[in-house]
């Protein structure tokens, strides 16, 4: 009994996804994503000293070091990626 | 025969397609491994490498592949007769669309997930990429010139959606303003701008275009062409979120609840074929061979999934096992959709003739009235049923356009602005993107455009599976599922083009043409050609990296035999 | 030439809190910060001095080692410190790499972090943003009636406040960029129908931050708190470069409150056999010292002569003192 009405809520809960997928997901997708190219400024600006462009003193561009650890590999990845135009596609 | 007959036909087709043949290659082949970590996991950023569920990405790569060409291309194509459309729609998928697919996604994952411009210079040749790349520019020209022409010619066919498609907008700005400036609750969003959107489909029945404008403008192609453009204008100038973004956002539960329903009145309504399963071997555009090939554009197979595949989906599959229902059956669905539209055009006709006279109006009043008599089954008056099925035409096209246009613009500056700066500016690369567009959509003739744009597409799909080719062959996995289908799609697709660009031209060299028209076909023609000489040189770039990978293999192979 | 009194300055802006002295380097600030920290501590209020400068000498002139020690008290109510910019680097250094251990439970820094972490303590800049802020420090701590820095040469405090503008500027656009992408963020989650979002820890460090770099500039330019006293010699180009000097000044809105001349020579001498040599400096001097008067008018405070010895010792001091507040 109840694992039937799992089975009917994550029947549900797919479909409300896919529904999500159809709709809505691209447009959460775009936000992180312009959310992102400004992260990867703010790395730019607060880290520049990385690139030889001291912007902030690095005294605190230091302080703020331990809150984008995770996302400096992605930016360094993301400089040097090579752009490509079927990017901007999907 | 019975439509019902072609959809369960489908089902099974899908059915062994998915769960034997996919799943053989994905198990013995690819060897999938849930434990792998995909780039996804392996790279998450939380923004393009995302772990997604596969139900999410199921609907995402729905919606991103299925546009109005599964739509368009099987009511074109039933000019040949149902029965050869119906076969191409079901073995192009099943041999080919699927294979495609998946594994452009899957070769995405197993590369790090880079793109195919990277992957295509890593796999075949530094050139190659350059090139793929301006293909793809033109590649898109044409889509976009294709689209607009559906835009065009299905308001003017039908009078109520203007004002349907103008509520449309009206609605997703709205939503714009909703989601991404008062940060209402998305339910409440979303139920406040469809109920706009569906009011617009109504009130388009009371106020058509005609009545409004004049019949004069009402049927002006320059009017709706220009309206089209300054529509894709805006999508790419503006923020996305304000205007692009919000309007597809509406426009897909439309669209889907249109196609959930109008697919319940085919089951209820269940009718049968009235045009004849084959008529000729040549009609107007061409051969059957290739050009019905290319007219079906994604219901069998089709390039632009590639890019959705790559680029889109690869990023966020969370298990390797996802790509399968993902890339692989999310192409099923689309072939359900192509059947869908071939049963529209193939059973709401009486005769020849009187399809004949519809499909000269272009394919958008053909596929609202399949709308509306499949909505009808469900109760739907006929005259709202047609408006609906204009928007659905109208957005399935226009989203297309505009991404396409959007894109062209970035392309524009990126290729050009070391010419001038002035090509960095947004709206000069958004104009330029716009006026050929518009100089395609005005002057070309719809179904040779379209011929165009299918060819380009599927050109598109076999330079995809190229790269999947080299791929395996990379690896030394067995490559025959991907390389005769590409060999096929290379020949149809070159010859397609050929034959039409040929065409084209020797009609302007013959001085057959003129005005408009001589600069449509000199146009067309030109770009036909050019994508040819592009492909020929990929090709020949991919056999020889691919002699390379097999001699790599041979060699591999006797030293493992050696030892 | 009636120089107006110092002793008058201190006694008619009770508020005027941190003390500093300026000018080229070489002119005696430092020996004028300990006398002025001794003359207030005789005065009965709390004091301390200390160095900011990376070549700091108050060790010289106290005859303890104070280096990298803290306050340390010198005589009742004077206290001097002499900051380690180094060990503050390196402590600090420290600091941000236990935040990312414990942040991310990792065991090592990951090594292209690292390098940052040490690439960034190798600036030069580094070491003058952490003396700053250890000024920031010591000043928010509390607990002495007056504050004596012994400032960098001039052009280091220059360049520290006219980068405090642009910094502050950079600041407010980082801060607006970061609640911009907050947005977004906040827009994926109305999409994705998530709950409220965690508070951007960022955002408040880079208020912080800003919050750090104007009080340490506010120091240096708050008219009601800070006296700036310029020394000077009467030497034509030290005239010259001290004028130019209270331009830039002006021109960053630092408070000047007047001009100390040092090393005068004893007017007493002339009457005495002295050497030709000698003699010619003296005229020199009142030559310049006219210039002096008419330049910085009704702005000189005190006009100290050349002592018969350096001023090491806390004896030396006193007698400075005396000389300095009449």
């Amino acid at each position: 009994m109840s694992e039937e009405k799992k089975k009917k809520g994550s029947f549900f809960g797919a479909v409300k996804e896919f529904v999500y997928g159809v709709a809505a997901h691209d447009s959460a997708r775009f936000a992180l994503k312009s959310r992102a190219s400004m992260e990867h400024l703010f790395i730019l600006i607060t880290m520049g000293d990385m690139l030889g462009v001291p912007i902030l003193p690095p005294y605190y561009s230091l302080r703020l070091l331990p809150y984008v650890v995770p996302q400096i590999s992605t930016w360094k990845r993301r400089m040097l990626k090579e752009k490509d135009l079927t990017d901007g596609l999907a | 025969m019975n439509s019902v007959v072609v959809l369960i036909l489908g089902l099974v087709v899908a059915f062994i397609g998915y769960r034997f043949y996919a799943k053989h290659i994905d198990t013995k082949i690819i060897k999938s491994d849930p434990k792998r970590a995909t780039p996804a996991k392996m790279y998450m950023d939380g923004v393009e490498f995302m772990p997604t569920s596969k139900n999410i990405l199921f609907g995402y790569q729905f919606k991103s592949i299925a546009g109005a060409a599964p739509i368009i291309g099987p009511i074109i194509a039933i000019q040949w007769g149902w029965l050869p459309a119906l076969i191409w729609i079901l073995a192009g998928t099943f041999f080919i669309g699927w294979v495609q697919d998946y594994s452009s996604a899957m070769v995405a994952m197993r590369n790090d997930g880079a793109s195919f411009g990277g992957l295509s210079h890593k796999l075949i040749s530094p050139r190659a990429r350059i090139i793929l790349l301006s293909f793809i520019y033109f590649y898109l020209l044409l889509i976009a010139g294709a689209f607009g022409n559906v835009v065009v010619s299905t308001t003017i066919a039908l009078k109520a959606a203007p004002m349907a498609w103008l509520f449309l907008t009206v609605g997703g700005i709205l939503a714009g303003q909703m989601i991404y400036r008062w940060r209402k609750d998305i339910i409440l969003t979303t139920v406040v701008t469809v109920v706009i959107a569906m009011a617009g489909i109504w009130f388009g029945t009371l106020a058509p275009s005609d009545k409004i404008l004049g019949l004069d403008l009402a049927n002006s192609r320059w009017l709706w062409a220009i309206a089209a453009f300054v529509f894709c204008y805006f999508a790419a100038v503006l923020p996305i979120w304000r205007f692009a973004l919000p309007i597809n956002y509406v426009a897909s539960y439309i669209v889907f609840l249109g196609l959930f329903f109008g697919i319940i009145g085919i089951f209820i309504l269940h009718p049968d074929f009235t045009l004849p399963a084959y008529t000729d071997f040549s009609i107007r555009i061409g051969p059957i061979w290739p050009i019905m090939f290319v007219t079906i554009a994604c219901g069998a197979i089709s390039g632009w999934h590639s890019i959705v595949s790559s680029s889109g989906t690869a990023r966020q599959l969370e298990n390797e096992l996802d790509a399968r229902p993902v890339g692989g059956g999310v192409m099923f669905i689309e072939m359900m959709l192509a059947l869908f539209a071939l049963i529209i055009a193939g059973t709401i006709y009486a005769s020849s003739a009187e399809y004949g006279a519809a499909i000269a109006k272009g394919p958008g009043g053909i596929f609202a009235a399949g709308v509306s008599k499949f909505l009808g089954a469900l109760g739907m008056p006929a005259a709202l049923g047609r408006s609906y099925g204009s928007v659905m035409m109208i957005v399935l096209a226009i989203t297309i356009m505009q991404l396409v246009i959007r894109f062209m613009r970035v392309a524009t500056s990126e290729l050009l602005s070391d010419v001038s700066p002035v090509f960095r500016n947004p709206h000069i690369g958004t104009f330029i993107a716009c006026i050929l567009g518009m100089v395609l959509v005005m002057t070309g003739w719809w179904q040779y455009l379209w011929v165009l744009f299918g060819g380009a597409n599927q050109l598109m799909a076999s330079l995809a599976l190229l790269l999947v080719t080299a791929w395996l062959m990379s690896e030394g996995r067995s490559a025959a599922w991907a390389f005769w289908p590409m060999i096929f799609m290379f020949i149809t697709t070159i010859a397609a083009l050929l034959y039409t660009s040929f065409n084209l031209l020797q009609k302007v060299i013959s001085g057959a043409v003129k005005g408009e028209a001589l600069i449509g076909n000199t146009l067309m023609g030109l770009v036909g050609f050019f994508l040819v000489i592009a492909a020929l040189i990929l090709g020949a770039e991919g056999m020889k990296a691919l002699k390379r990978y097999r001699a790599i293999t041979k060699a591999q192979v006797a030293s493992a035999a050696k030892a | 030439m009636v120089p107006i009194s110092l002793v008058k300055i201190f006694d008619e802006f009770p508020d005027r809190r941190y003390i500093m002295f300026g000018g080229k380097g070489g002119l005696g600030k430092t020996t004028f910060s300990a006398a002025t920290a001794y003359y207030l501590a005789k005065q009965g209020k709390r004091v301390l001095v200390f160095s900011v400068d990376p070549q700091a000498s108050l060790s010289d002139i106290f005859k303890k080692d104070i280096f990298g020690k803290g306050p340390t008290e010198i005589m009742p109510n004077l206290y001097a410190q002499e900051i380690d910019a180094d060990r503050r680097v390196k402590e600090y250094q420290q600091e941000i790499r236990k935040k990312i251990l414990d942040m991310y439970g990792m065991d090592k820094i990951p090594e292209e972090i690292e390098s940052y972490i040490q690439a960034a303590a190798a600036e030069p800049a580094m070491e003058e943003s952490a003396i700053f802020d250890e000024v920031v420090d010591i000043v928010v701590h509390g607990g002495y009636d007056y504050y004596i820095y012994d400032l960098v040469p001039l052009g280091h405090a220059l360049y520290y406040l006219s980068m405090a503008s642009v910094y502050d500027e950079w600041i407010d656009k980082i801060t607006n960029l970061r609640q911009q992408m907050r947005e977004y963020d906040q827009v994926a989650a109305v999409i994705r129908r998530d709950k409220e979002l965690d508070e951007d820890a960022i955002l408040n460090e880079l208020l912080y931050i800003k919050e750090r770099i104007n009080k340490s500039s506010g120091i240096l330019t708050d008219k009601q708190k800070t006296a700036f006293f310029f020394v000077l010699t009467p030497e034509e180009m030290i005239i010259n470069d001290t004028l130019k000097a209270a331009e830039l000044f002006a021109k960053f809105d630092v408070p000047l409150s007047g001009y100390i001349i040092n090393r005068v020579l004893p007017r007493e001498l002339k009457n005495q056999h002295i050497p030709e040599y000698l003699k010619n400096r003296i005229v020199m001097q009142d030559k310049y010292l006219k210039v002096i008067d008419e330049v910085f008018k009704g702005q000189i405070l005190a006009s100290v002569p050349e002592m018969e010895r350096d001023v090491t010792g806390l004896g030396m001091i006193e007698k400075l003192a005396e000389k300095m507040f009449y």
